[in-house]
């Protein structure tokens, strides 16, 4: 838009007539019902959540505000314990996934070796399997093991739903550290493992930060196998199917509902927020030019 | 001689590591792709030629039928008249309607000044980011036949007299699902979409524009035409994610298996599985999903690899 007034004689002719007060308006009109519909889900979820009259009445905001629905949460609804699984399924799965997503994705991006193209379709197709064709095999496997009811299983799990995608998303970065860096450090006489320490790592961290935080969400929203895996084990639960406890046979407690809801879906909020950008761009690298 | 020797050696070793690195770098990772993915898929396909039950999972013994699954699969009435529709139309009605939405929402953006253009697609980010399970409970109690905003928006504004359950029927029950899905997939077009607009020379833009081209004509002579790529992989990616809906159905009312008029592949494997302890029958349907997903993803995987080619 500035670009004709630092440069006029170059573009005389451009932007004067796309101006218009009429447009600008429907713009404007535009660019709110969009945030309407899409930010509606989160205000109501939120209003309800801080809302003693939530259930009985509905209205655009509290009627009468209250934090009471978190307190009982987080108190005899028992989410402190959901919550510290949550996290400690989370944490071990990002500290687990990324390790190995960080080693295979050097692997992929900087050796040419035999059968690297079929490496990195299989990394590609696993990803699209469906996880409700896992779901049955993985219940045997993990009841096998006797892992059940546990969050190590679970752990497990979430590893190998994290992986293809954190190697696919590495990669990218990996790929993006000029090469010239390491052909420095090993004229400087480094072994592989010292240039891997002191190069490549400090170079991918930024890509390795946004791999954790996509694992971290993957764990954390997860649901078949939280369902399917901790069975009736309610001390196991964690956050996604530990708010199914709020339900009621005959009404629901949605005040409390959407309490839980609002602590489950704030940190994966601003997580996201955080890596906005470079989820995009991870989801179709090599197939979107930038 | 002696010379060649000592020059030869470290460099036939160094050459040894680097066939052989890889592959150490890669082999945690593989062997747990290995094993927590390939072989439970190999494994589904086994379970879904046996009568696998809770006696078979406790005792380990097989009992082989078959095809059977399969053919008891395709024999029931419900695969055609409710759980293919239910899936395949949704997919289709949901990617159109995520794709189409989703590159207006991006039209829109690149039409915006810096400052609002970065507000609005931060904001969108807050539909990306819900979970699917605390999203699906939201729109339910949107929905609440009893309580919910809708139905009393509905009633003050005089349009209905009643309370409507919204979940017992069909229609209403995927028309719920369906906004669920657009709502939290349409970011992901946006942003991809916009980036891809954002790179559209201007210059071919302006040029269109002084021939005399309208804002369809340009978008569709020349923006599509640019972001070929960019839609492909959108669509693709879209139908992978909307063939797979699991949560979003399995939560709402009637959607763990009590409607029967609403299941669809996942949620009928599922249930059959887990509901009725028919491991080996819920894992063929899961198999014909997972047929199903793989031819889409097949032509996924060839466009992506043929652009990284270029």
């Amino acid at each position: 838009m500035s670009a004709g007034r630092s440069a006029p004689t170059l573009r005389p002719l451009r932007r004067t007539p796309r101006r218009s007060p009429l447009r600008q308006l429907g713009k404007g009109v535009l660019v709110a019902l969009l945030l309407a519909f899409t930010l509606f889900p989160v205000y109501w979820m939120l209003n309800s959540s801080l809302d003693a009259q939530a259930g009985h009445t509905s209205s655009f905001w509290p009627a009468e505000p209250t934090l009471d629905h978190y307190w009982f949460v987080l108190t005899e609804g028992g989410f402190g314990t959901f919550l510290r699984n949550s996290l400690l399924v989370a944490l071990g799965t990002v500290l687990i996934s990324s390790a190995l997503a960080l080693l295979a994705s050097v692997a992929v991006a900087r050796f040419r070796f035999r059968m690297r193209t079929q490496v990195l379709m299989l990394v590609l197709i696993v990803q699209m399997v469906p996880l409700e064709a896992l779901v049955i095999p993985l219940f045997v496997q993990v009841r096998d093991l006797q892992l059940l009811e546990t969050l190590t299983g679970l752990v497990v799990v979430y590893v190998a739903l994290a992986l293809p995608f954190g190697i696919w998303m590495l990669r990218g970065f990996v790929a993006a550290v000029p090469v010239e860096l390491e052909e420095a450090a090993y004229l400087d006489g480094a072994s592989w493992g010292r240039m891997f320490w002191s190069v490549l790592l400090p170079l991918v961290a930024p890509g390795l930060v946004a791999t954790s935080i996509f694992s971290f969400i993957t764990a954390w929203n997860e649901f078949i196998f939280a369902m399917t895996m901790l069975g009736g084990a309610t001390e196991s639960y964690t956050v996604a199917i530990g708010l199914r406890s709020f339900f009621g046979v005959h009404s629901n407690d949605w005040g409390a509902i959407m309490a839980a809801s609002t602590i489950i879906t704030v940190p994966v909020m601003i997580f996201f927020i955080l890596v906005q950008r470079r989820l995009a761009s991870g989801l179709t690298a090599g197939a979107v030019k930038e | 001689m002696t010379l060649q020797l000592t020059e030869t050696l470290p460099r036939l070793s160094r050459a040894r590591a680097a066939v052989v690195r890889p592959w150490l770098l890669l082999a945690p990772a593989l062997a747990i792709l290995a094993v927590l993915l390939l072989w439970p898929l190999v494994r589904v396909f086994l379970f879904s030629l046996q009568d696998y039950g809770l006696r078979e999972i406790t005792t380990g013994e097989p009992s082989w039928i078959g095809l059977e699954n399969y053919a008891e699969i395709l024999a029931t009435p419900e695969l055609w008249t409710v759980v293919l529709p239910n899936t395949v139309g949704f997919a289709v009605l949901s990617v159109a309607g995520t794709v189409v939405f989703g590159t207006a929402v991006a039209v829109l953006l690149a039409s915006l000044g810096t400052f609002w253009r970065t507000v609005t697609s931060s904001a969108i980010m807050a539909a990306w980011a819900m979970p699917a399970v605390t999203g699906t409970y939201v729109w339910v109690w949107i929905f609440d036949a009893d309580r919910g905003v809708f139905n009393d928006a509905l009633m003050a504004l005089g349009l209905l007299d009643d309370p409507t359950n919204w979940f017992t029927n069909r229609w209403t029950f995927y028309a719920i699902v369906l906004l669920n899905v657009i709502h939290h997939g349409f970011p992901f077009v946006a942003v991809t979409v916009l980036a891809g607009l954002l790179g559209v020379p201007k210059e071919m833009l302006e040029a269109a524009e002084m021939d005399g081209a309208g804002a369809f004509r340009r978008f569709f002579l020349i923006i599509v035409p640019q972001l070929r790529q960019v839609f492909a992989v959108v669509i693709i990616l879209s139908t992978i994610w909307d063939f797979k809906v699991f949560a979003q159905v399995y939560l709402m009312p009637g959607g763990a298996g009590s409607n029967r008029s609403v299941l669809n592949l996942g949620v009928w494997s599922y249930v059959e599985s887990f509901g009725q302890n028919r491991y080996g029958f819920g894992s063929a349907i899961a198999v014909l999903l997972t047929l199903l997903l793989l031819v889409i993803t097949a032509v996924y995987v060839r466009t992506v690899l043929a652009e990284e080619e270029r």
